[in-house]
Protein backbone atom coordinates (compact mmCIF):
# COMPACT_ATOMS: atom_id res chain seq x y z
CA UNK A 1 0.00 0.00 0.00
CA UNK A 2 1.03 3.43 -0.79
CA UNK A 3 1.69 6.02 2.05
CA UNK A 4 1.61 9.43 2.25
CA UNK A 5 4.90 10.58 3.55
CA UNK A 6 5.23 13.08 1.18
CA UNK A 7 2.52 15.29 2.49
CA UNK A 8 4.14 15.30 6.13
CA UNK A 9 3.10 12.86 8.72
CA UNK A 10 1.85 16.52 10.56
CA UNK A 11 -0.99 17.10 7.95
CA UNK A 12 -2.20 13.40 8.31
CA UNK A 13 -2.15 13.35 11.86
CA UNK A 14 -3.91 16.50 11.92
CA UNK A 15 -6.66 15.40 9.74
CA UNK A 16 -6.73 12.40 12.21
CA UNK A 17 -7.23 14.33 14.95
CA UNK A 18 -9.84 16.44 13.42
CA UNK A 19 -11.93 13.04 12.20
CA UNK A 20 -11.32 11.83 15.93
CA UNK A 21 -13.10 14.93 17.65
CA UNK A 22 -15.88 14.66 15.04
CA UNK A 23 -16.47 11.91 16.76
CA UNK A 24 -16.42 12.60 19.86
CA UNK A 25 -18.87 15.35 19.53
CA UNK A 26 -20.96 12.77 18.01
CA UNK A 27 -20.37 10.49 20.93
CA UNK A 28 -21.16 13.75 23.75
CA UNK A 29 -24.28 14.81 21.26
CA UNK A 30 -26.07 11.73 20.52
CA UNK A 31 -24.55 8.71 22.73
CA UNK A 32 -23.04 6.96 19.66
CA UNK A 33 -19.82 5.07 19.50
CA UNK A 34 -16.93 5.01 16.73
CA UNK A 35 -13.50 3.85 15.51
CA UNK A 36 -11.53 4.96 12.57
CA UNK A 37 -9.85 2.07 10.92
CA UNK A 38 -5.93 2.81 11.22
CA UNK A 39 -4.93 -0.12 8.90
CA UNK A 40 -7.54 1.01 5.96
CA UNK A 41 -5.44 3.94 5.70
CA UNK A 42 -2.26 4.37 3.92
CA UNK A 43 -0.34 5.25 6.67
CA UNK A 44 3.08 5.32 7.24
CA UNK A 45 4.51 3.71 10.27
CA UNK A 46 5.82 7.17 11.23
CA UNK A 47 2.84 8.96 11.32
CA UNK A 48 1.56 6.23 13.05
CA UNK A 49 3.87 6.71 15.98
CA UNK A 50 3.68 10.52 15.42
CA UNK A 51 -0.45 9.89 15.98
CA UNK A 52 0.40 7.41 18.76
CA UNK A 53 2.54 9.83 20.55
CA UNK A 54 0.26 13.32 19.84
CA UNK A 55 -2.46 11.26 21.66
CA UNK A 56 -0.65 10.38 24.81
CA UNK A 57 -0.98 8.04 27.52
CA UNK A 58 -4.48 8.29 29.40
CA UNK A 59 -5.41 6.55 32.75
CA UNK A 60 -6.50 2.37 31.50
CA UNK A 61 -4.64 0.12 29.79
CA UNK A 62 -6.09 -3.44 29.08
CA UNK A 63 -5.04 -6.81 27.46
CA UNK A 64 -7.87 -9.51 26.08
CA UNK A 65 -6.22 -13.02 25.26
CA UNK A 66 -8.40 -14.52 23.00
CA UNK A 67 -7.47 -15.41 19.20
CA UNK A 68 -4.17 -13.92 19.88
CA UNK A 69 -3.69 -10.91 22.10
CA UNK A 70 -6.01 -7.31 21.95
CA UNK A 71 -4.31 -4.29 23.71
CA UNK A 72 -6.48 -1.13 24.47
CA UNK A 73 -5.94 1.37 26.49
CA UNK A 74 -7.07 5.02 26.74
CA UNK A 75 -4.89 7.88 25.60
CA UNK A 76 -5.06 11.57 27.19
CA UNK A 77 -8.10 12.38 25.82
CA UNK A 78 -10.87 10.48 27.96
CA UNK A 79 -13.04 8.14 25.82
CA UNK A 80 -10.40 8.32 23.31
CA UNK A 81 -8.91 4.29 22.90
CA UNK A 82 -5.99 3.24 20.90
CA UNK A 83 -6.52 -0.60 20.01
CA UNK A 84 -4.34 -2.73 18.67
CA UNK A 85 -5.80 -6.52 17.74
CA UNK A 86 -3.22 -9.58 17.34
CA UNK A 87 -4.18 -12.80 15.76
CA UNK A 88 -2.59 -16.06 17.53
CA UNK A 89 0.61 -15.57 15.20
CA UNK A 90 1.23 -12.17 16.29
CA UNK A 91 0.10 -9.91 13.17
CA UNK A 92 -1.98 -7.15 13.88
CA UNK A 93 -5.18 -7.80 12.22
CA UNK A 94 -6.63 -4.45 13.26
CA UNK A 95 -5.40 -1.18 14.34
CA UNK A 96 -8.32 1.47 15.60
CA UNK A 97 -8.93 4.82 17.50
CA UNK A 98 -12.27 3.95 19.01
CA UNK A 99 -14.52 6.45 21.11
CA UNK A 100 -16.67 4.99 23.69
CA UNK A 101 -17.50 4.91 27.51
CA UNK A 102 -15.54 1.67 27.27
CA UNK A 103 -14.34 0.11 24.32
CA UNK A 104 -16.85 -3.09 23.07
CA UNK A 105 -14.10 -5.77 23.13
CA UNK A 106 -13.93 -5.23 27.39
CA UNK A 107 -17.22 -5.89 28.04
CA UNK A 108 -18.68 -9.16 29.23
CA UNK A 109 -22.02 -10.42 27.46
CA UNK A 110 -24.37 -11.36 29.42
CA UNK A 111 -24.81 -14.79 27.76
CA UNK A 112 -21.29 -15.41 28.57
CA UNK A 113 -21.88 -14.28 32.19
CA UNK A 114 -24.79 -16.44 32.16
CA UNK A 115 -22.01 -19.65 31.78
CA UNK A 116 -20.00 -18.03 33.90
CA UNK A 117 -22.10 -17.78 36.61
CA UNK A 118 -23.30 -21.96 36.35
CA UNK A 119 -19.79 -22.47 36.53
CA UNK A 120 -19.22 -19.98 39.39
CA UNK A 121 -21.87 -22.28 40.96
CA UNK A 122 -19.90 -25.16 40.61
CA UNK A 123 -16.45 -23.75 42.41
CA UNK A 124 -18.52 -23.50 45.90
CA UNK A 125 -18.62 -26.07 48.13
CA UNK A 126 -22.67 -24.62 49.23
CA UNK A 127 -25.36 -25.17 46.90
CA UNK A 128 -26.18 -21.24 46.46
CA UNK A 129 -29.80 -20.33 45.72
CA UNK A 130 -30.92 -19.90 42.86
CA UNK A 131 -32.85 -16.28 41.64
CA UNK A 132 -36.77 -17.18 41.07
CA UNK A 133 -37.19 -17.12 37.71
CA UNK B 1 -30.62 -29.90 19.82
CA UNK B 2 -28.75 -31.19 17.11
CA UNK B 3 -25.97 -29.37 15.94
CA UNK B 4 -27.98 -27.99 12.72
CA UNK B 5 -30.13 -26.12 15.01
CA UNK B 6 -28.08 -24.41 17.35
CA UNK B 7 -26.97 -21.03 16.32
CA UNK B 8 -23.37 -19.95 15.85
CA UNK B 9 -23.50 -17.81 19.24
CA UNK B 10 -24.71 -21.13 21.00
CA UNK B 11 -22.30 -23.41 19.28
CA UNK B 12 -19.06 -21.27 20.02
CA UNK B 13 -20.58 -20.65 23.63
CA UNK B 14 -20.27 -24.39 24.70
CA UNK B 15 -16.56 -24.51 23.09
CA UNK B 16 -15.90 -22.02 25.20
CA UNK B 17 -15.49 -19.35 22.62
CA UNK B 18 -16.67 -15.91 23.83
CA UNK B 19 -18.71 -13.03 22.83
CA UNK B 20 -15.37 -10.73 23.06
CA UNK B 21 -13.64 -13.97 20.69
CA UNK B 22 -16.38 -13.32 18.06
CA UNK B 23 -16.22 -9.33 18.60
CA UNK B 24 -12.54 -9.92 17.52
CA UNK B 25 -13.10 -11.81 14.85
CA UNK B 26 -15.73 -9.69 13.36
CA UNK B 27 -13.44 -6.63 13.90
CA UNK B 28 -10.54 -8.54 11.57
CA UNK B 29 -13.20 -9.63 9.04
CA UNK B 30 -15.06 -5.74 8.53
CA UNK B 31 -11.12 -4.86 8.05
CA UNK B 32 -10.46 -7.69 5.49
CA UNK B 33 -13.55 -6.33 4.10
CA UNK B 34 -12.86 -3.01 3.97
CA UNK B 35 -16.20 -2.34 5.63
CA UNK B 36 -16.52 0.71 8.08
CA UNK B 37 -15.14 -0.14 11.54
CA UNK B 38 -18.50 0.15 13.11
CA UNK B 39 -19.61 -2.80 11.54
CA UNK B 40 -18.41 -5.01 13.70
CA UNK B 41 -20.88 -5.26 16.42
CA UNK B 42 -23.63 -5.89 13.98
CA UNK B 43 -21.41 -8.97 11.90
CA UNK B 44 -20.80 -10.22 15.23
CA UNK B 45 -24.55 -10.09 16.84
CA UNK B 46 -25.49 -11.89 13.30
CA UNK B 47 -23.27 -14.40 12.96
CA UNK B 48 -23.87 -15.08 16.66
CA UNK B 49 -28.05 -15.56 15.43
CA UNK B 50 -26.98 -17.34 12.44
CA UNK B 51 -26.50 -21.45 11.53
CA UNK B 52 -24.00 -23.01 9.75
CA UNK B 53 -24.01 -22.02 6.17
CA UNK B 54 -24.53 -25.24 4.11
CA UNK B 55 -21.50 -25.05 1.46
CA UNK B 56 -21.34 -27.81 -1.60
CA UNK B 57 -18.08 -28.13 -3.25
CA UNK B 58 -17.59 -29.71 -6.28
CA UNK B 59 -14.44 -30.17 -8.30
CA UNK B 60 -14.46 -29.91 -12.09
CA UNK B 61 -10.95 -29.68 -13.98
CA UNK B 62 -8.39 -28.56 -11.66
CA UNK B 63 -5.28 -29.44 -9.67
CA UNK B 64 -6.67 -29.42 -6.66
CA UNK B 65 -3.97 -26.25 -5.89
CA UNK B 66 -7.11 -24.47 -4.65
CA UNK B 67 -8.59 -26.62 -1.76
CA UNK B 68 -4.93 -27.54 -0.90
CA UNK B 69 -4.26 -23.46 -0.49
CA UNK B 70 -7.14 -23.17 1.43
CA UNK B 71 -6.81 -26.14 3.94
CA UNK B 72 -2.94 -26.14 4.26
CA UNK B 73 -3.37 -22.15 5.08
CA UNK B 74 -2.01 -22.14 8.77
CA UNK B 75 -4.48 -19.50 9.40
CA UNK B 76 -6.76 -20.02 12.00
CA UNK B 77 -9.55 -18.00 10.43
CA UNK B 78 -9.97 -20.55 7.91
CA UNK B 79 -9.62 -23.89 10.21
CA UNK B 80 -12.25 -21.94 12.34
CA UNK B 81 -14.25 -21.22 9.59
CA UNK B 82 -14.67 -24.35 8.16
CA UNK B 83 -15.40 -26.25 10.96
CA UNK B 84 -17.61 -23.58 12.94
CA UNK B 85 -19.36 -21.10 10.60
CA UNK B 86 -20.07 -23.61 7.68
CA UNK B 87 -21.05 -26.76 7.34
CA UNK B 88 -19.25 -28.21 4.16
CA UNK B 89 -21.42 -31.12 3.24
CA UNK B 90 -19.78 -32.86 0.03
CA UNK B 91 -16.16 -32.05 -1.09
CA UNK B 92 -15.23 -35.25 -2.41
CA UNK B 93 -11.14 -34.53 -1.88
CA UNK B 94 -12.09 -34.35 1.89
CA UNK B 95 -14.96 -36.39 2.77
CA UNK B 96 -14.88 -40.56 3.77
CA UNK B 97 -17.30 -41.62 1.65
CA UNK B 98 -16.81 -42.93 -1.77
CA UNK B 99 -18.13 -44.43 -4.82
CA UNK B 100 -22.31 -44.45 -4.43
CA UNK B 101 -22.11 -43.18 -0.85
CA UNK B 102 -20.67 -39.76 -2.00
CA UNK B 103 -23.70 -39.81 -4.60
CA UNK B 104 -26.00 -40.37 -1.88
CA UNK B 105 -24.11 -37.41 0.14
CA UNK B 106 -24.18 -35.11 -2.06
CA UNK B 107 -27.98 -35.93 -3.22
CA UNK B 108 -29.15 -35.70 0.68
CA UNK B 109 -27.11 -32.84 1.18
CA UNK B 110 -28.71 -30.76 -1.62
CA UNK B 111 -32.49 -32.31 -1.07
CA UNK B 112 -31.72 -30.55 2.74
CA UNK B 113 -30.58 -27.39 1.38
CA UNK B 114 -32.61 -26.84 -1.40
CA UNK B 115 -32.25 -23.24 -1.70
CA UNK B 116 -30.06 -21.94 0.27
CA UNK B 117 -26.42 -23.92 0.10
CA UNK B 118 -23.74 -22.13 -1.50
CA UNK B 119 -22.57 -24.09 -4.65
CA UNK B 120 -18.50 -23.49 -4.50
CA UNK B 121 -16.74 -24.75 -7.68
CA UNK B 122 -12.86 -25.05 -7.85
CA UNK B 123 -11.50 -26.10 -11.77
CA UNK B 124 -13.12 -25.09 -15.27
CA UNK B 125 -15.86 -26.79 -16.76
CA UNK B 126 -14.83 -28.28 -19.90
CA UNK B 127 -18.07 -28.40 -22.67
CA UNK B 128 -16.37 -29.98 -26.01
CA UNK B 129 -17.57 -33.18 -26.97
CA UNK B 130 -20.24 -32.97 -24.37
CA UNK B 131 -18.04 -32.37 -21.51
CA UNK B 132 -16.33 -36.04 -21.65
CA UNK B 133 -13.10 -34.54 -20.63
CA UNK B 134 -13.98 -34.33 -17.16
CA UNK B 135 -16.55 -36.63 -15.03
CA UNK B 136 -17.45 -37.97 -11.66
CA UNK B 137 -19.52 -40.81 -10.97
CA UNK B 138 -19.39 -40.99 -15.19
CA UNK B 139 -21.52 -37.45 -14.87
CA UNK B 140 -20.33 -34.87 -16.84
CA UNK B 141 -18.94 -31.81 -14.82
CA UNK B 142 -20.78 -29.34 -17.34
CA UNK B 143 -24.51 -31.88 -16.19
CA UNK B 144 -23.52 -32.02 -12.38
CA UNK B 145 -22.97 -28.14 -12.48
CA UNK B 146 -26.27 -27.59 -14.80
CA UNK B 147 -28.11 -30.34 -12.15
CA UNK B 148 -26.75 -28.28 -8.76
CA UNK B 149 -26.38 -24.99 -10.00
CA UNK B 150 -30.46 -23.80 -9.89
CA UNK B 151 -30.83 -24.78 -6.20
CA UNK B 152 -28.28 -23.01 -4.71
CA UNK B 153 -28.27 -19.46 -3.15
CA UNK B 154 -24.90 -18.08 -5.01
CA UNK B 155 -22.47 -20.16 -6.42
CA UNK B 156 -18.57 -19.75 -5.39
CA UNK B 157 -16.51 -20.14 -8.62
CA UNK B 158 -13.28 -20.32 -6.50
CA UNK B 159 -9.74 -19.89 -8.49
CA UNK B 160 -9.31 -18.71 -12.02
CA UNK B 161 -10.23 -22.04 -13.54
CA UNK B 162 -13.41 -21.77 -12.02
CA UNK B 163 -14.13 -18.20 -13.15
CA UNK B 164 -12.60 -17.43 -15.89
CA UNK B 165 -11.54 -21.25 -17.41
CA UNK B 166 -8.00 -20.45 -16.10
CA UNK B 167 -5.21 -23.09 -17.51
CA UNK B 168 -7.22 -25.72 -19.21
CA UNK B 169 -8.47 -23.08 -21.41
CA UNK B 170 -5.77 -21.84 -22.34
CA UNK B 171 -4.45 -22.41 -26.18
CA UNK B 172 -5.73 -24.73 -27.89
CA UNK B 173 -8.22 -25.69 -25.27
CA UNK B 174 -8.53 -28.31 -26.39
CA UNK B 175 -11.58 -29.45 -23.63
CA UNK B 176 -13.86 -26.46 -24.62
CA UNK B 177 -12.74 -25.25 -20.92
CA UNK B 178 -15.02 -22.43 -19.76
CA UNK B 179 -15.90 -20.69 -16.86
CA UNK B 180 -18.71 -21.25 -14.66
CA UNK B 181 -20.27 -18.00 -15.14
CA UNK B 182 -20.09 -19.30 -19.04
CA UNK B 183 -22.58 -22.11 -18.43
CA UNK B 184 -24.23 -20.90 -15.22
CA UNK B 185 -26.26 -17.26 -16.34
CA UNK B 186 -29.42 -16.69 -14.32
CA UNK B 187 -27.76 -17.06 -10.35
CA UNK B 188 -25.58 -14.88 -8.17
CA UNK B 189 -22.01 -15.54 -9.06
CA UNK B 190 -18.56 -14.60 -7.29
CA UNK B 191 -15.63 -15.33 -8.80
CA UNK B 192 -12.58 -15.42 -6.19
CA UNK B 193 -10.12 -15.98 -8.99
CA UNK B 194 -6.02 -16.68 -8.66
CA UNK B 195 -3.82 -19.49 -8.83
CA UNK B 196 -4.55 -20.51 -6.16
CA UNK B 197 -7.04 -17.62 -4.87
CA UNK B 198 -5.94 -15.79 -1.41
CA UNK B 199 -7.88 -17.58 1.29
CA UNK B 200 -8.68 -14.47 3.27
CA UNK B 201 -10.64 -13.87 -0.04
CA UNK B 202 -13.03 -16.82 0.12
CA UNK B 203 -13.29 -16.62 4.03
CA UNK B 204 -14.07 -13.20 4.05
CA UNK B 205 -16.44 -13.79 1.00
CA UNK B 206 -18.62 -17.06 3.34
CA UNK B 207 -18.31 -14.70 6.82
CA UNK B 208 -19.91 -11.45 4.80
CA UNK B 209 -22.51 -14.29 3.54
CA UNK B 210 -23.11 -15.79 6.72
CA UNK B 211 -23.88 -12.14 8.60
CA UNK B 212 -25.82 -10.54 6.44
CA UNK B 213 -27.02 -13.02 3.72
CA UNK B 214 -26.12 -11.57 0.88
CA UNK B 215 -22.91 -11.55 -1.15
CA UNK B 216 -20.71 -8.85 -0.87
CA UNK B 217 -20.36 -5.49 -3.80
CA UNK B 218 -18.70 -7.34 -6.68
CA UNK B 219 -16.95 -5.61 -9.74
CA UNK B 220 -17.50 -5.62 -13.51
CA UNK B 221 -16.09 -9.61 -13.17
CA UNK B 222 -18.03 -10.44 -10.71
CA UNK B 223 -14.97 -10.31 -8.00
CA UNK B 224 -15.69 -9.06 -4.18
CA UNK B 225 -14.25 -5.31 -4.16
CA UNK B 226 -13.09 -5.09 -0.94
CA UNK B 227 -10.24 -7.79 -2.69
CA UNK B 228 -9.84 -7.10 -6.18
CA UNK B 229 -10.56 -3.17 -6.71
CA UNK B 230 -7.15 -2.10 -6.88
CA UNK B 231 -4.18 -3.56 -8.98
CA UNK B 232 -1.33 -5.10 -7.31
CA UNK B 233 0.43 -2.06 -8.51
CA UNK B 234 -1.57 0.20 -6.75
CA UNK B 235 -0.64 -1.55 -3.53
CA UNK B 236 2.87 -2.80 -4.52
CA UNK B 237 5.80 -1.32 -2.39
CA UNK B 238 8.25 -0.99 -4.94
CA UNK B 239 5.72 1.23 -6.95
CA UNK B 240 7.20 4.49 -5.54
CA UNK B 241 10.57 3.32 -8.20
CA UNK B 242 8.04 2.66 -11.08
CA UNK B 243 7.15 6.17 -10.05
CA UNK B 244 10.68 7.19 -10.04
CA UNK B 245 11.55 5.24 -13.24
CA UNK B 246 13.48 3.17 -11.42
CA UNK B 247 13.74 -0.40 -12.92
CA UNK B 248 15.09 -3.79 -12.16
CA UNK B 249 17.04 -5.08 -15.43
CA UNK B 250 17.73 -8.54 -14.41
CA UNK B 251 16.26 -10.89 -11.79
CA UNK B 252 18.39 -10.12 -8.86
CA UNK B 253 20.17 -7.18 -9.43
CA UNK B 254 21.00 -4.38 -7.46
CA UNK B 255 18.28 -2.91 -8.46
CA UNK B 256 15.83 -5.82 -7.79
CA UNK B 257 17.60 -5.91 -4.35
CA UNK B 258 17.20 -2.44 -3.35
CA UNK B 259 13.47 -2.64 -4.57
CA UNK B 260 13.12 -1.24 -7.83
CA UNK B 261 9.82 -1.62 -9.62
CA UNK B 262 9.97 -5.09 -11.84
CA UNK B 263 7.77 -3.67 -14.54
CA UNK B 264 10.51 -4.58 -17.46
CA UNK B 265 10.60 -7.86 -16.18
CA UNK B 266 7.26 -8.68 -17.20
CA UNK B 267 5.30 -8.01 -13.80
CA UNK B 268 1.83 -8.02 -14.65
CA UNK B 269 0.99 -5.86 -11.63
CA UNK B 270 -0.53 -2.65 -13.04
CA UNK B 271 -3.54 -4.97 -14.81
CA UNK B 272 -4.02 -7.51 -12.24
CA UNK B 273 -6.40 -6.95 -9.85
CA UNK B 274 -5.67 -8.86 -6.18
CA UNK B 275 -4.93 -8.45 -2.79
CA UNK B 276 -1.81 -10.31 -3.06
CA UNK B 277 0.06 -7.41 -1.70
CA UNK B 278 -1.57 -6.37 1.39
CA UNK B 279 -2.82 -9.59 2.61
CA UNK B 280 0.34 -11.11 1.09
CA UNK B 281 0.76 -15.38 1.61
CA UNK B 282 2.08 -17.52 4.05
CA UNK B 283 0.76 -15.84 7.20
CA UNK B 284 1.49 -12.59 5.47
CA UNK B 285 5.33 -13.23 4.97
CA UNK B 286 5.35 -12.50 1.61
CA UNK B 287 4.03 -12.36 -2.07
CA UNK B 288 5.70 -13.34 -5.48
CA UNK B 289 6.80 -9.59 -6.17
CA UNK B 290 8.21 -9.36 -2.72
CA UNK B 291 10.00 -12.83 -3.57
CA UNK B 292 11.80 -10.80 -6.36
CA UNK B 293 9.23 -12.36 -9.43
CA UNK B 294 6.77 -9.71 -11.22
CA UNK B 295 3.53 -10.66 -10.74
CA UNK B 296 2.29 -12.96 -13.53
CA UNK B 297 -1.33 -11.81 -13.29
CA UNK B 298 -2.71 -15.08 -12.70
CA UNK B 299 -6.24 -13.65 -11.12
CA UNK B 300 -6.94 -12.78 -14.71
CA UNK B 301 -8.78 -13.98 -17.57
CA UNK B 302 -6.71 -15.15 -19.91
CA UNK B 303 -3.49 -15.10 -18.07
CA UNK B 304 -1.69 -17.89 -19.65
CA UNK B 305 -1.91 -16.56 -23.35
CA UNK B 306 -1.54 -13.29 -22.28
CA UNK B 307 0.30 -10.94 -25.60
CA UNK B 308 4.61 -11.68 -25.18
CA UNK B 309 4.11 -13.69 -22.28
CA UNK B 310 5.46 -13.69 -19.15
CA UNK B 311 8.68 -11.82 -19.19
CA UNK B 312 7.75 -9.35 -21.14
CA UNK B 313 6.66 -6.05 -19.88
CA UNK B 314 3.85 -4.19 -20.30
CA UNK B 315 4.81 -1.50 -22.79
CA UNK B 316 6.00 -4.44 -25.02
CA UNK B 317 9.81 -5.09 -23.85
CA UNK B 318 10.61 -1.43 -22.38
CA UNK B 319 10.03 0.51 -19.65
CA UNK B 320 6.69 2.59 -19.35
CA UNK B 321 8.86 5.58 -21.00
CA UNK B 322 9.33 7.41 -17.86
CA UNK B 323 12.45 9.62 -18.91
CA UNK B 324 11.24 13.15 -17.48
CA UNK B 325 10.40 11.54 -14.15
CA UNK B 326 12.59 14.33 -12.31
CA UNK B 327 9.18 16.85 -12.13
CA UNK B 328 6.80 13.95 -12.45
CA UNK B 329 8.01 11.34 -9.53
CA UNK B 330 6.46 13.34 -6.69
CA UNK B 331 3.02 13.76 -8.71
CA UNK B 332 3.25 10.10 -9.10
CA UNK B 333 3.54 8.81 -5.76
CA UNK B 334 1.00 11.46 -4.71
CA UNK B 335 -1.79 10.06 -7.22
CA UNK B 336 -0.67 6.26 -6.79
CA UNK B 337 -1.29 6.85 -3.19
CA UNK B 338 -4.79 8.93 -3.70
CA UNK B 339 -5.45 6.31 -5.78
CA UNK B 340 -4.63 3.23 -4.11
CA UNK B 341 -6.30 5.33 -0.87
CA UNK B 342 -9.52 6.29 -2.56
CA UNK B 343 -10.26 2.56 -4.41
CA UNK B 344 -9.64 1.40 -0.84
CA UNK B 345 -12.19 2.84 0.84
CA UNK B 346 -14.93 3.35 -1.99
CA UNK B 347 -14.69 -0.54 -3.21
CA UNK B 348 -16.96 -1.38 -0.09
CA UNK B 349 -19.92 -0.15 1.51
CA UNK B 350 -22.15 -1.04 4.60
CA UNK B 351 -24.70 -4.16 3.87
CA UNK B 352 -27.80 -2.79 3.38
CA UNK B 353 -30.02 -5.74 3.83
CA UNK B 354 -30.60 -9.51 2.42
CA UNK B 355 -30.61 -10.14 -1.24
CA UNK B 356 -31.80 -13.41 -1.09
Amino acid sequence: MQNFDFLGDDGLVDALLMEAADLMQDFISYGRAGSIDLLGLPLSASCLAALEARLGQGEVAATVSISGESQTRETAIHGLWWTRHADETGRVVALLIEVAAVPEILRADREDMARGLRRLRGLTNFRLARPAS
Amino acid sequence: MSAADATLGEMLGKSGFSRRGLLKFSIAMTASLALPPGVASAMAANLAQARRQSVIWLSFQECTGCLETLLRTSSPTIAALIFDYISLDYQEALMSAAGSAAELTLRQAVAANRGKYLLAIDGSVPVADGGVYSLTGGQANVSMLQQFAPDAAAILAIGTCAAYGGIPKAYPNPTGAVGVEDVITNKPIVNIPGCPPVPEVLSGVLVYFVSFGRLPDLDDRKRPLAYFGTTIHDQCYRRPFYDQGKFAKSFDDEGARQGWCLFELGCKGPTTHNACASLKWNDNTSFPIESGHGCLGCSEPDFWDQEGGFYTSLAGGKGPGWEDTGIAAAGGIAVGAAAAFAARHKTAKPPQGPQK
